[in-house]
């Protein structure tokens, strides 16, 4: 399963300041798209407008051809628009598993009654969801951990939990912000690799926000640079980077963007 | 962050996971200690532990509710009420024991149903603050309707006869309370080890993850207070039966914000929780009866609450998870010496 998304006009504004400014484009199915940008440039307003967590002052945004501008996020995500967090976002107190779990939910589920209850149906679901859950856990490198409680682990694992969150139920649409920082550099690459493991798997498109140049050359095909809440360019990630355009505005700025 | 206290907390698991067939024996044994009364006390203990049993069963539906979705209620005292009432009003009319029951389930859930709705898109304290004008408001309508409930009187509960126990004596009050308690403990367990579970989790900790893998946040909380209502509808209707009598003041916002302190100082993380904390403030006030100073309980009682609150911040059940952690550590290192 595989959707692509597209942002026609896209404006988003939080009082007098615009975030994002008649911004359109496309994550095309099936690709692995890089959101570049200095801080600032409104690459996670975009992630929040694409998954519905922002509303969109003016301008739509569409799955296929179906237009969610309307849709509340829990309804996107139910299509198969699934998100990171920048800040990791995790039950604290619960265990890696049944946090990787609580991602299974857009999957078709037992009724509450049956869950409550314990039925036959629950049982049954309960197997396949942890052995879906198990997958992606031993993807990422966490399968060692998956008893573990999360406010235990340290940060780079915690960020693994919130990817393998996002990718237990293979959505077809998966947005991350910035899921490499806070990571070394070893920890990138394998991020990066799993990321580009599930993608061969699954197909499914990706957009990645991320201020790394090597994680976004090794795993985008292609890339979006925006700067100030604007659209600037899209291409490979050897055209975009040897842009003028984003040489000044990302480069020109990086070791400012960096701090 | 980093303190050895944090590290402490972390390394010892201080909520419930669901029910596992490796439980099994630990269900076998809090069983055969709920059993223990029936050899050793009389009619009067026997019936202050039936009275816990009630008590806990509406507990453990506002640790549902309060520990689990981070919502907060105070009326699950009235809830109570709703059952007591529900089944004390059919009785009079010759309803059987199992038609109250299921009319105490439906009358608890739609009431739930009812006073929910309207709070669903709003904050957790905009919740307490309609389940507390709820709870006034049922209040008033016990006084105010004597002719079907005994007003400010209270009414006689008839016994419930059921598969040949009847609860006008301790103890079969008793062992009707236990199946029950054993059941709903059962099912509140494996509350955590669903995806139910998980979403009233999610909501707890944090709603953009929630919302960010499809849960429909409203239909969640709806589904935790609906729940909460529903144990502490059952819970009241047993407490009836047990007691034989009841008024209004049993079931006013004092016996919520007891429910509510049960559930906090027990360790609103879990369901065990809930019943220490239960177990805490029903046999509170038998301790000060025991030493013979029941007028202190009024005194020292309410600063004993404050203090094991302050002092057990993940409850009685993290204090005991801690405890046993603890003695692990110290065998395992003694074993590891030798």
């Amino acid at each position: 399963m595989t959707d692509s998304i597209r942002a026609q006009n896209v404006t988003v504004r939080y009082g007098a300041f615009t975030a994002l400014r008649e911004v359109s484009l496309e994550l095309p199915k099936g690709v692995i798209t890089g959101v570049i940008g200095p801080n600032g440039a409104g690459k996670t307003t975009l992630l929040n407008a694409l998954s519905g967590f922002t509303a969109v002052h003016s301008g739509t945004i569409h799955l296929e051809d179906r237009d969610i501008t309307d849709l509340p996020a829990y309804r996107r995500a139910r299509l198969g628009v699934i998100r990171g967090f920048q800040t990791v976002r995790l039950l604290e107190r619960e265990s890696v598993l049944d946090n990787v779990l609580l991602g299974t939910e857009r999957l078709p589920q037992p009724g509450d009654i049956s869950q409550l209850l314990a039925l036959r149906a629950q049982w049954r679901w309960k197997k396949s969801a942890r052995e879906e859950a198990r997958e992606v856990l031993q993807l990422l490198g966490l399968s060692s951990e998956s008893e573990r409680i999360v406010d235990s682990l340290p940060f780079a694992s915690r960020r693994l939990v919130e990817v393998a969150r996002v990718l237990v139920s293979a959505p077809p649409l998966v947005l991350l912000d910035e899921p490499a920082a806070g990571l070394d550099q070893r920890g990138r690459l394998e991020l990066a690799t799993a990321l580009a493991r599930v993608h061969q798997q699954s197909g499914f498109t990706l957009a990645v926000v991320e201020h790394d140049i090597d994680f976004v050359t090794k795993l985008c095909t292609n890339v979006i640079a925006m700067d100030s809440g604007k659209f600037i360019m899209a291409g490979t990630p050897e055209e975009v980077f040897a842009d003028p355009r984003v040489q000044t505005s990302y480069f020109g700025r990086s070791t400012h963007a960096q701090a | 962050m980093s303190s050895s206290a944090q590290s402490l907390s972390s390394a010892i698991r201080i909520s419930d996971r669901g029910l596992r067939w490796r439980h099994l024996p630990a269900i076998f044994v809090a069983v055969a200690l709920a059993l223990v009364p029936l050899l050793f006390f009389g009619d009067y203990w026997m019936f202050v532990a039936a009275k816990l049993l009630a008590f806990g069963i509406a507990a453990m539906g506002l640790q549902i509710l309060y520990g689990r979705a981070g919502q907060m209620s105070l009326a699950q005292g009235s809830f109570m009420g709703v059952g007591a009432y529900t089944g004390y009003i059919l009785s009079s009319n010759g309803v059987s024991p199992g038609l109250q029951l299921l009319a105490v389930i439906a009358i608890a859930g739609v009431v739930a149903l009812i006073v929910g709705l309207p709070t669903l898109r709003l904050s957790p304290l905009r919740l307490a603050i309609v389940t507390l004008a709820f709870g006034e408001l049922f209040n008033w309508l016990l006084i105010n309707t004597s002719q079907f409930t005994g007003g400010t009187q209270g009414a006689p509960v008839k016994p419930f006869v059921v598969l040949g126990l009847d609860t006008s004596y301790p103890l079969d009050a008793y062992l009707l309370t236990l199946a029950f308690a054993v059941v709903l403990t059962l099912l509140a367990l494996n509350l955590a080890g669903t995806q139910s579970g998980r979403r009233m989790a999610a909501i707890r900790d944090t709603e953009m993850a929630a919302i960010s893998v499809g849960v429909f946040l409203p239909k969640t909380k709806l589904i935790a207070f609906v729940l909460s209502a529903v144990f502490g509808g059952i819970g009241g209707w047993l407490y009836s039966g047990v007691t034989g009598f009841i008024a209004p003041p049993d079931f006013d916002l004092f016996a919520s914000v007891f429910l509510l302190a049960a559930v906090v100082i027990g360790g609103s993380r879990t369901v065990i929780g809930a019943w220490l904390g239960a177990a805490f403030i029903v046999l509170l006030p038998e301790g000060f009866n025991l030493i013979g100073q029941p007028n202190l309980y009024a005194l020292a009682g309410g600063a004993l609450l404050a203090i094991t609150a302050l002092l057990l911040t993940d409850g009685l059940y993290g204090a005991l998870a801690r405890l046993t952690g603890m003695a692990r550590t110290v065998l395992s290192r003694k074993g590891s010496i030798r």
